[in-house]
This record gives C-alpha cells, sequence and structure tokens, in this order.
C-alpha cells in the first residue's frame, strides 16, 4: 500500500516537475551568433475558397552540428497543391521558399519571423513531426483539414510562450472577445491570426537585414535523413 | 550552403480535403492501449469489435467532474449487473495519460468501487489517446475540443454490431442514462417486439380509458 501511496504521488509530481525542467533548460539557454532559430508564420489569402490561402509554420535553423553552414528548414500546415487545392502536410519548399524573404507590406500576404531559443526550437520540432505523424498515419483530428490547421497554427504559437512571453499572444479562443474565429470561414482563420500576430508583435519581427545571409539563400535541399519520430 | 530539409514528407504525403481519408472520419481508431492491469489490449480489436460498449473519459486526479460521473457509472453499472462482462462492457479511459499509469487508474477505480467485472480502466500513448478522445468525443469545434472537463461529462454508447452510436450526459437521471444504454441494445426477434408492442398497446388502452389520456411514455 506504501508503495502503491508512493506510486500515485510520484505520477502526480513528475508532469510538474518536466514542464519545471522544460523551461530551466529554456531559461539556461543562451544565444549565440553561431546558432539561430527562427520560426515563420507565414500566409496568404484569395488561393482557396472564402478568399483563404496557404497557411503555415516555417522552422529554421543555421549551424548544426557539423558545420556553420548547415541550414535545417522545414514548414508544416495548409498549402496549395498544383491544381490550387487546400493539402495539409509538410509544405513543398517550392511553397515555403517564397516566405524565406520579406515580401514588403501586401494586403493578400502575411509573414511573422521570430528568433528563438534552441529549447523552444526543438519543442516546434516536435510538435510539427507530431502532426506530420498523423498525416502519415491517417489519424488527424478533425474531418475538415482546415480545423486541424487551426489546432497546429494554435499550439506551434502558443508552445512558445510556455515559459516567457516571447510572442504578445492573441486569445483565439471562440470567446467573446475573439473576432477573428467569430467573422472567419475556418480555411481564412490561421491567415487572420497570422496577421493580429504580427500586428502586435511588429517589434519582434526580424527583418531580412538581420538574418545570417546564408539563410536567405535559395539552395536545392538535400532530404534530411538522420532524426525520425 | 548545406541544407537540410526536417520533413521527408515535403509535397508528398499530404492530406487533401476533399478524399477526407486522413482520419477524423475513422470511426475507431484501433490503438494500442494497456488496462489497469497493465494488460495491451488493441481498442478495436479486442474491446469494441461486434460488441456493445460504454465508453467515457476520465482522470486520477480529477477533483470535479470524474468521482461523479464514476459513482453514477458504478449506479448503472449495478442496475446491469447481469449483462456486464457478458453482452455489454464499460470503459474508462484516462484524459491524461502521462500522469495516469496502469497503478494510478487501480487505485482510482479501487477508490470509487469501479474494480467491477466488465469494466476497464486504460492509458497508453498520449497521442494514441488524443487520437482516441477525438474520434469518439470531438464536437468539430476547437474550443469545446481542447476543454479536456468537457470530454470527461460525455458517455458514448455504441453497439458495433449494429453500427449504432449514442451519447448521453451521465449526470442525467439514472433512467435517463439506462434507457439509453437500452436504445443501443441488438434488436429483439420480430415476434418478441410484437407482443412487447401488443402490451404496450393494452396498457394505453387501460390508461386511456381510466384517466382520459396516456400516460405511459
Amino acid at each position: 500500500m506504501f508503495f502503491r501511496g508512493l506510486a500515485l504521488l510520484l505520477s502526480l509530481y513528475i508532469p510538474v516537475l518536466a514542464a519545471a525542467g522544460v523551461c530551466e533548460e529554456e531559461a539556461q539557454w543562451t544565444r549565440s551568433d553561431s546558432q539561430r532559430h527562427f520560426m515563420v508564420l507565414a500566409g496568404r489569402t484569395d488561393v482557396f475558397y472564402e478568399r483563404s490561402g496557404p497557411a503555415f509554420v516555417m522552422l529554421i535553423k543555421n549551424g548544426g552540428e557539423h558545420s556553420a553552414d548547415d541550414v535545417e528548414i522545414g514548414a508544416f500546415g495548409m498549402y496549395a497543391t498544383s491544381g490550387n487545392q487546400p493539402a495539409f502536410g509538410a509544405v513543398p519548399a517550392s511553397e515555403y521558399e517564397g516566405f524565406l524573404h520579406e515580401r514588403g507590406n501586401q494586403a493578400s500576404e502575411v509573414m511573422l519571423r521570430v528568433e528563438i531559443s534552441g529549447p523552444q526550437y526543438e519543442r516546434e520540432v516536435k510538435i510539427l513531426r507530431s502532426w506530420e505523424r498523423r498525416v502519415r498515419e491517417r489519424a488527424l483530428l478533425y474531418p475538415d483539414i482546415a480545423l486541424d490547421n487551426i489546432l497546429l497554427v494554435k499550439q506551434a504559437t502558443e508552445e512558445l510562450n510556455r515559459c516567457s512571453n516571447t510572442l504578445t499572444p492573441y486569445e483565439l479562443d471562440w470567446g467573446l472577445e475573439d473576432e477573428i474565429s467569430e467573422h472567419n470561414a475556418a480555411l481564412r482563420i490561421p491567415f487572420e491570426y497570422f496577421k493580429e500576430l504580427r500586428r502586435l508583435n511588429a517589434d519582434k519581427h526580424v527583418p531580412d537585414s538581420a538574418v545570417p545571409a546564408a539563410l536567405l539563400t535559395s539552395a536545392s535541399p538535400v532530404p534530411r535523413t538522420t532524426r525520425r519520430d | 550552403m548545406n541544407r537540410r530539409e526536417l520533413f521527408t514528407s515535403a509535397g508528398g504525403d499530404a492530406c487533401v480535403q476533399a478524399t477526407q481519408t486522413c482520419g477524423g472520419s475513422q470511426l475507431i481508431p484501433n490503438v494500442a492501449l494497456r488496462t489497469q492491469d497493465d494488460v495491451p489490449v488493441k481498442f478495436y480489436d479486442d474491446l469494441v469489435k461486434g460488441k456493445q460498449v460504454l465508453i467515457n473519459m476520465m482522470y486520477a486526479n480529477c477533483e470535479g467532474f470524474c468521482p461523479l460521473v464514476t459513482s453514477r457509472l458504478v449506479e448503472v453499472h449495478r442496475a446491469l449487473a447481469h449483462r456486464m462482462g457478458r453482452d455489454l462492457f464499460m470503459y474508462s479511459i484516462t484524459l491524461k495519460p502521462e500522469e495516469d499509469g496502469p497503478a494510478a487508474l487501480k487505485d482510482f477505480a479501487e477508490m470509487h468501487g469501479a474494480l467491477l467485472p466488465g469494466w476497464t480502466f486504460l492509458t497508453g500513448d498520449p497521442f494514441d489517446i488524443e487520437t482516441l478522445r477525438f474520434a469518439l468525443f470531438r464536437h468539430n469545434h476547437i474550443k469545446f475540443d481542447l476543454d479536456l472537463n468537457g470530454h470527461a461529462g460525455n458517455l458514448r454508447i455504441i453497439n458495433d454490431s449494429i453500427h449504432r452510436w449514442l451519447n448521453v450526459t451521465p449526470m442525467a437521471s439514472k433512467a435517463t442514462v439506462l434507457q439509453h444504454i437500452s436504445w443501443a441494445d441488438p434488436p429483439k426477434p420480430l415476434e418478441q417486439r410484437l407482443k412487447d408492442n401488443r402490451a404496450l398497446q393494452e396498457q394505453i388502452g387501460r390508461e386511456v380509458a381510466q384517466f382520459g389520456y396516456r400516460k405511459v411514455i
């Protein structure tokens, strides 16, 4: 009985300790110029119905384990197929490359690029990989991929603020003050959400001039085979 | 520059809206779970296939809804004890698999007098539990679906052999819960249904003669 009680007590405290460990790791992390991490929220309108379009989360890391020239890059979310149909999954390079650079202030596009820490980057990778697994195993949570994409962008952006306020948040919660979910079709919500986050976090957006030049250079991607789920 | 793709599946393995073949519409995932006795099971193949089942979600450290729901389910189990473990089964799945291992679930069941025949408590990989939660209890509304406690307040009734799904809140009266369960019972033979119908008609006739209106529902 004593051991069962002890096991119960441990099972209650282990998640709390694990969460504390995550934030401790983030607090202790120090930025280095040789390795930088970015998260980009990118979207376009007027591609699909209801004036909606692609909206995805892109992760970029430069300075890998082997060389300072290494760049790790990937994006996940909603993109347009060759027939302009909405598709949910790992975004092809041809789609996300357009958002490696700033594209001016076009009303039909949004881009917010923030610099994040190494631990934040790893947590974001974990979230995107979990969605990649859902696509691979045909285990999405909704029959409508527009809802899955909302869940993905919500998880990815809220995870940034788990330990500290990296972004000024917008509460996408279908509450009384949430105008975005009230007035937009599901497929368009991520675009409007990114637009609002960009407005709220204009000072945190990293301009092209502050990004290592290597990250802005387009090159043929090498398939990544070293990391698995 | 050496560029590496984070996702090997980029542009290949994707879900296109029109096809709806990516889950969500998949009814009962056959995920691997563990019982309160740490026995591995496949959710659909071992627990649901061809059976009539009652499924709810809970977590051991839940102080609000879960103990109330569990005590109501104990009452339901008592009322249907003659069927439990024979042609009717109950499953309580944890909403917090990171916290609730088999031992924690066994303690919870013991504490609430729920270690009963035909009633199994289940835990598993968080990814699989989330898949199961959405497949069985989602409202297709993100706000409600992210509220774990909201999902703790539902009882899903499935009769897989006749593909019938029902939902009832376990906090309704015991009679209401039992009535919902009976709606998923296997269909009775025609003769039995005709006999039951005749008896009901006679009862209605008697009530109309006595009171002037029908009392039985």
